[in-house]
């Protein structure tokens, strides 16, 4: 800087701003300001793509998992039964009717009459227990000859919707083409349990299963979790002692939730002698695990009320249980449910531990309790995602919908009651 | 302070002070709803705490039948238990899990009870060890039920060079110590026999635990040890060098194992054309149009080879029955019942893999369900 003219009163050189060096100076500083927010653009472009291709991979396979095929099979049941008096079919002989009708023999029957010796082929494997469900939900079908539509099977609903195996091509055009098939909405998917034919498999009861789960993890891990907190923040003396549970409780948050699965085997299976496989100890093992994340959500919660509003409160004569739970939860509560929310979708989408205490066991029937045998969500994604029959792979995705569409609508509703019982100071 | 507000409980803020006002207000509605959530949560907390251990310590009633057992007669149990709730919807579904042979024994031989399996799948026999483990903690009465056979296959992906093995060759490439003569050093095919493809060996197999590994030792591997007279020897004179020779597998990179996870054997074969696998032939059934077979001695393996014995890899399934829990648990011999029906000629678990037993033992069998006759420790091994 040679032109720099000296000021004699400060005696130190007048910067020049618009002398070149400066000016590159400057040029470089706004560069550096646009990099890093191109960046930043970046990190969140690169995420969000991400994020739509796992959506669009997912629904793109999984939407296909809600439609079922299904072809006609004319059932003639006058024949097949003997002829049914309308008056058997009135309610106090109803069950025995149709306790007397077999129905197994009657879809076999039908089946080769219509479709050939092999005529098996074109249903799924237990396709016949869907003509018995109508035929309990319709008993007046028994009267007539009918036309039922039934789920294929998993090789021609694959050949509907993608590709597959040539046969079953084969097959499928020759049922198109006589207008015998159909693709319709699959209710049993959302209405059914696991099972061996992809066809007709449903997520319904690991589905309950989950909300059993998630129910006994919130029943005792928020109770827990809050009563903890508030006594550590508003009630327990500061000494080594509180300060060794904060520690323990910050390392139990970050322990790998298969330590937690371990934890369960060895104290609720083993000690306890609790049923395998059953929703309540997932929901036990999950509220361990949930736990520390709520007392750790809740105490920052806590101390975030502002010392005033306690003061004001013991002020007018409040007791310090009354100061507590009509003052200091109230307002904490916003923050406690944030971390219940982020515990909880942990614990819903949990995986490892629930193999430890037996929660991947096959089973038809939806548990209808506690100690029912149950599986969960992301389980019955990790056994379907296991199976050699590409069917499973569309209905893998379709349970992943699923499971998204529980996480964002427990999350919604969290959100909502946080909402509402937020205030502002 | 502390003790003024808690000697004087005050009732209720009638007058609360000037900017808490809105506050006292606003928060009334939520204290409300906590006192509600504290008192609805305590019952259910006392609940958890106390009924668990209650109601499941006193368990000898238990509707479902729980099974453990083989990963390889998993597919099959999944299938019957499928068709055994469909036959009479009443029926409470069985709970299966696959554990593996091993783990599923340990289980079914842990005591008597709610909380024990009443079956346990198994790919090979039980062992003689396993039986007076059962015995020692009160499972005496086990009923033996063969269901029938499988084969163990050896396959690798369709895409790859066509390889054919005799029983020695494998043993050869997939023993420890070839015949005791030191540690195996075959890295490629053609180390074993010129004329066979010249690529690595890599074999995918079953872990130690699994049926299919002690079927895999004791029928193919055995074989092809046998070949050489002096180890044939050894197995009269000295029985636990025969063994170490013929039945351990090499743990260096051509051998690898893939847990008790079939699934996952076909998959690999399919990203590694070299690859050969082993896992049981319900398995190469179901995935004909990705792997291919590999033959042993000239022989593919199929439905007919196993059934008739020429395949060398052929073995029988069981299940296990605790006595003691038939007619406590219902439905158990109506399960069993139906095991046996569909594992008839064309029945329904032939069509995914099963190798029907002759119909001389299945009547057997279905006899030894219904007379309840237990399994006679003396002829195991």
């Amino acid at each position: 800087m040679p032109a720099n003219p000296q000021t004699p009163a400060t005696g130190r050189t007048k910067t020049d701003w618009m002398g070149e060096a400066m000016q590159k100076r400057i040029a470089r500083r706004y560069a550096a300001e646009r990099r890093f927010k191109w960046m930043g653009l970046g990190a969140v472009a690169l995420s969000s793509l991400f994020l739509a291709f796992l959506l669009v991979v997912m629904v793109g396979n999984g939407a296909k998992g809600f439609i079922s095929t299904e072809a006609t099979l004319t059932v003639d049941l006058p024949a097949a039964t003997g002829s049914i008096s309308p008056e058997q079919l009135t309610q106090p002989r109803l069950a025995a009717t149709m306790a007397s009708i077999d129905v197994r023999r009657i879809f076999d029957n039908a089946v080769q009459a219509q479709y050939g010796e092999d005529g098996a082929r074109f249903f799924a494997s237990t396709a016949w227990t869907a003509l018995r469900d109508q035929l309990t939900e319709n008993p007046n079908l028994v009267m007539s000859k009918t036309k039922v539509w039934l789920p294929t099977s998993s090789d021609i609903d694959r050949a509907a919707k993608d590709n597959s195996t040539p046969e079953a091509e084969a097959d499928y055009a020759t049922l198109r083409k006589a207008g015998e098939v159909r693709q319709t909405f699959n209710w049993r998917f959302l209405t059914g349990s696991d099972g061996t034919d992809p066809a007709q498999v449903g997520i319904w009861g690991a589905l309950k299963g989950s909300l059993i789960t998630m129910v006994v993890t919130l029943f005792l891990a928020f109770p827990v979790g809050v009563l903890a907190a508030v006594y550590l923040e508003e009630y327990a003396s500061k000494n080594w002692l509180t300060d060794l549970i904060e520690v323990s409780i910050n390392n139990l948050a970050a322990v790998p939730s298969i330590i937690f699965g371990l934890l369960g085997l060895a104290v609720f299976l083993q000690f306890f002698s609790m049923p395998r496989s059953a929703a309540i100890v997932g929901g036990l093992t999950l509220a361990l695990m949930t736990m520390p994340v709520i007392v750790i959500a809740a105490r920052n919660a806590i101390k975030a009320v502002p010392p005033s509003i306690r003061e004001a409160a013991m002020g007018v004569g409040a007791s310090p249980v009354q100061v507590v739970f009509h003052h200091v939860l109230p307002l904490a509560i916003p923050g406690i449910m944030t971390g219940t929310i982020i515990g909880m979708a942990r614990a819903l989408g949990e995986t490892a531990p629930l193999l430890m205490i037996g929660m991947r066991a096959f089973t038809t029937t939806p548990p209808d309790g506690l100690t029912d045998p149950a599986t969960v969500l992301p389980v019955q994604i990790f056994l379907w995602s296991d199976e050699v029959n590409r069917g499973f792979v569309e209905k893998t995705s379709a349970a992943i919908i699923v499971l998204l569409v529980f996480l964002l609508t427990m999350n919604a509703i969290a959100v909502y009651l946080r909402n509402r019982f937020e205030t502002r100071w | 302070m502390h003790r003024i507000a808690r000697f004087c409980p005050a009732r209720r803020h009638r007058q609360p002070l000037l900017d808490i006002r809105r506050h006292f207000i606003a928060q009334r509605g939520v204290s409300v709803l906590i006192r509600k959530l504290v008192f609805a949560c305590l019952p259910a907390l006392a609940l958890a705490g106390c009924q668990d251990p209650a109601s499941t310590n006193e368990g000898s009633s238990r509707s479902e039948i729980r099974i453990v057992g083989s990963s390889t007669v998993f597919p099959f149990a999944k299938k019957v238990s499928e068709e055994f709730v469909n036959f009479d919807p009443e029926r409470r579904s069985p709970i299966l899990e696959s554990t593996g042979t091993g783990g599923g024994v340990e289980l079914f031989c842990a005591g008597v009870g709610a909380n024990t399996p009443d079956i346990v799948n198994a790919s090979r026999r039980m062992k003689k060890s396993e039986f007076e483990r059962c015995i020692a903690n009160g499972v005496d009465g086990v009923i033996e039920i063969v269901i029938g056979f499988d084969g163990i296959a050896l396959a690798q992906s369709k895409n790859g060079p066509k390889i054919s093995l005799t029983v020695e060759e494998f043993y050869t490439a997939l023993a420890a110590q070839p015949f005791g003569k030191g540690p195996n050093t075959a890295v490629r095919w053609p180390a074993i026999n010129p004329a066979l493809p010249d690529t690595r060996i890599n074999i995918f197999g079953p872990p130690s635990t699994s049926g299919t590994r002690d079927a895999l030792e004791e029928i193919i591997m055995e074989k092809g040890c046998k070949a050489d007279p002096a180890v044939k020897a050894l197995s009269d004179s000295n029985k636990d060098k025969f063994e170490e020779i013929c039945h351990s597998v090499r743990t260096d990179q051509a051998y690898t194992d893939t847990g008790e996870n079939d699934n996952l054997i076909v998959q690999k074969l399919s990203t590694n054309p070299d690859a050969v696998g082993i896992f049981s032939y319900s398995y190469l059934a179901d995935n004909a149009d990705t792997v291919r077979g590999v033959p042993i001695g000239g022989v593919e393996p199929s439905y007919a080879t196993i059934e008739s014995g020429e395949y060398p890899g052929a073995r029988t399934l069981y299940i296990y029955v605790k006595k003691k829990h038939v007619d406590v648990i219902p439905g158990l011999r109506e399960f069993v019942a139906e095991f046996l029906r569909g594992g008839e000629n064309e029945g329904y678990l032939t069509r995914i893999g099963l190798i029907a037993a002759p119909d001389k033992v299945r009547t057997d069998m279905l006899g030894r369900i219904q007379s309840l006759t237990a399994l006679d420790g003396a002829e195991l091994k």
